[in-house]
Order: structure tokens, then C-alpha cells, then sequence
């Protein structure tokens, strides 16, 4: 059962740039609804979370000229953050289990990043749909 | 919001490399290019400021990783200086605070470089 939602923000983009913005800004709206510290450890962990599927979902899932845009949508729920993110890219359940790379690698830890800081972290294929879900508790 | 690098000399042939904004996947080529730049200009001591850091990503964290290596093929040294609590976390949980020694402030950093 759903309870009530506090704050709700959604959006759609295609552009890396550009949709690395609206998930950060949409971040510091719930930071400014909440009246959290511009430090809050939690909400920092999040964000860093978010940034880090967000950039997977924006490099990696919107593959060709009729890609759909990622859809995204950010939500609090009593204590609990949670995030949902939609992209048409391939799927990539073979890269969801990926431990973290040594120090000498320059890529690969961001879906183990993800995993460490979030409380629930969800993926699900969907038809031709990826299916993200992040969820912490602050 | 792209990510902004100013490069300037400091005493001993080091060179301090600052960027300012989200050190992400989208900003992460600014610094690889400031980096390789310093490397090819000058002694290969380099400090990144990192104090205009307001976030960083796993890509951000593998430019600075390739900066590194670039360095010490050179047998030079990479220093970071001044890195927020966020950029801070991310070292810690990717162990990557093993391989960087960070330094409060660019002067600390500089010291005995």
C-alpha cells in the first residue's frame, strides 16, 4: 500500500547533459520541500545513487534516432525516497551483479556504487523497457 | 551544467588543475583534457583542487584514475586537494581512497611536492 506522497516530481529527457541537470535539480527541490541541510548525509547518498543510474540510463538506454525519452519520476513517501527511472535501451541483467572493479579500472562501478548505497535498488525488463527503481530511507 | 577547468603553475613545477561543477559522465572529458594538457606542458606534479566540486560520479572518479596513470608513466605524482564530503564517500566506498591520498587544502597538498 502506497501512503501519502509529500513531495512528487517527474519528468522525461533525452540529452545527457540535460537530464543529468533535471535529476540533480529535482534533488534539490525535495532537499529545499524537506528542509534538509544542503549536507544531509542520506539525501547525499541518494542523489549520489541517482547519478550514477541516471548516467547508465542516459549513455546507455536510449540507443537510436525513435529512442523513447527516459522517464522519470522522484517521489517521498513518510521517511522513504524513492526514484523510478524508464528507458528503451537493451537489457542488462547480466551487468547487475557486477562486484566493484579493482582501483586500476576507469568504469564499471556504478551499478555496484548504486546497489552499496541504496536500501532497495530494483530492475525489471518490461516488454522493450528497462525498469529502475531506487529507494532509501533518510 | 557543464564542468569548468582553470589550470595554474604553483612553486615547484606543480601544476594545480581546478575544476568547477559536477565531475560526471558529462564533465569527466574536461578534466581528462586539462590533465593530458598539464602533463604535456609541464613536469608531470599535478594537484587537483577539487574545492569547486560539487559532485562527483564513477565516470568523474575514472577520469581522474586515468589521470593518474597517464601521471605515473611519467613517474610524476597526482594529488588531490580539498574534496567535499560527497566526493569524499565515494572514494571511501569505491576504496579508491587508497589509491589517491587527499589533502584538506591545495596548500597542504602542495607541501613537500
Amino acid at each position: 500500500m502506497q501512503g501519502r506522497r509529500q513531495f512528487e516530481f517527474s519528468a522525461s529527457f533525452s540529452d545527457l547533459a540535460e537530464g543529468l541537470d533535471v535529476l540533480h535539480a529535482s534533488v534539490e527541490r525535495l532537499r529545499r520541500a524537506t528542509g534538509r541541510a544542503a549536507d544531509d548525509r542520506p539525501l547525499m547518498l541518494f542523489e549520489t545513487a541517482l547519478g550514477e543510474i541516471g548516467s547508465n540510463v542516459l549513455t546507455h538506454g536510449s540507443p537510436g534516432a525513435n529512442a523513447r525519452p527516459v522517464e522519470y519520476a522522484l517521489w517521498l513517501s513518510g521517511e522513504t525516497v524513492e526514484a523510478s527511472l524508464t528507458d528503451t535501451g537493451p537489457a542488462v541483467h547480466e551487468h547487475l551483479e557486477n562486484p566493484m572493479p579493482g582501483v586500476d579500472s576507469e568504469r564499471g562501478r556504478g551499478l555496484a556504487l548504486a546497489r552499496t548505497l541504496l536500501d532497495d535498488f530494483g530492475y525489471e525488463r518490461d516488454g522493450e523497457v528497462n525498469r529502475w527503481r531506487l529507494v532509501k530511507k533518510l | 551544467m557543464a564542468l569548468e577547468v582553470e589550470t595554474r603553475p604553483a612553486a615547484n613545477g606543480v601544476t594545480v588543475v581546478a575544476p568547477t561543477g559536477r565531475l560526471d559522465v558529462a564533465g569527466a572529458p574536461a578534466l581528462r583534457d586539462a590533465i593530458g594538457d598539464a602533463v604535456r606542458n609541464g613536469p608531470p606534479k599535478v594537484v587537483i583542487d577539487m574545492e569547486g566540486v560539487s559532485f562527483v560520479d564513477s565516470t568523474g572518479l575514472g577520469s581522474v584514475i586515468a589521470a593518474l596513470k597517464q601521471i605515473r608513466s611519467s613517474q610524476g605524482e597526482l594529488r588531490l586537494a580539498a574534496p567535499n564530503q560527497q566526493v569524499r564517500v565515494v572514494l571511501e566506498l569505491t576504496t579508491l581512497d587508497r589509491v589517491f591520498p587527499y589533502y584538506a587544502t591545495v596548500e597542504e597538498a602542495l607541501t613537500g611536492f
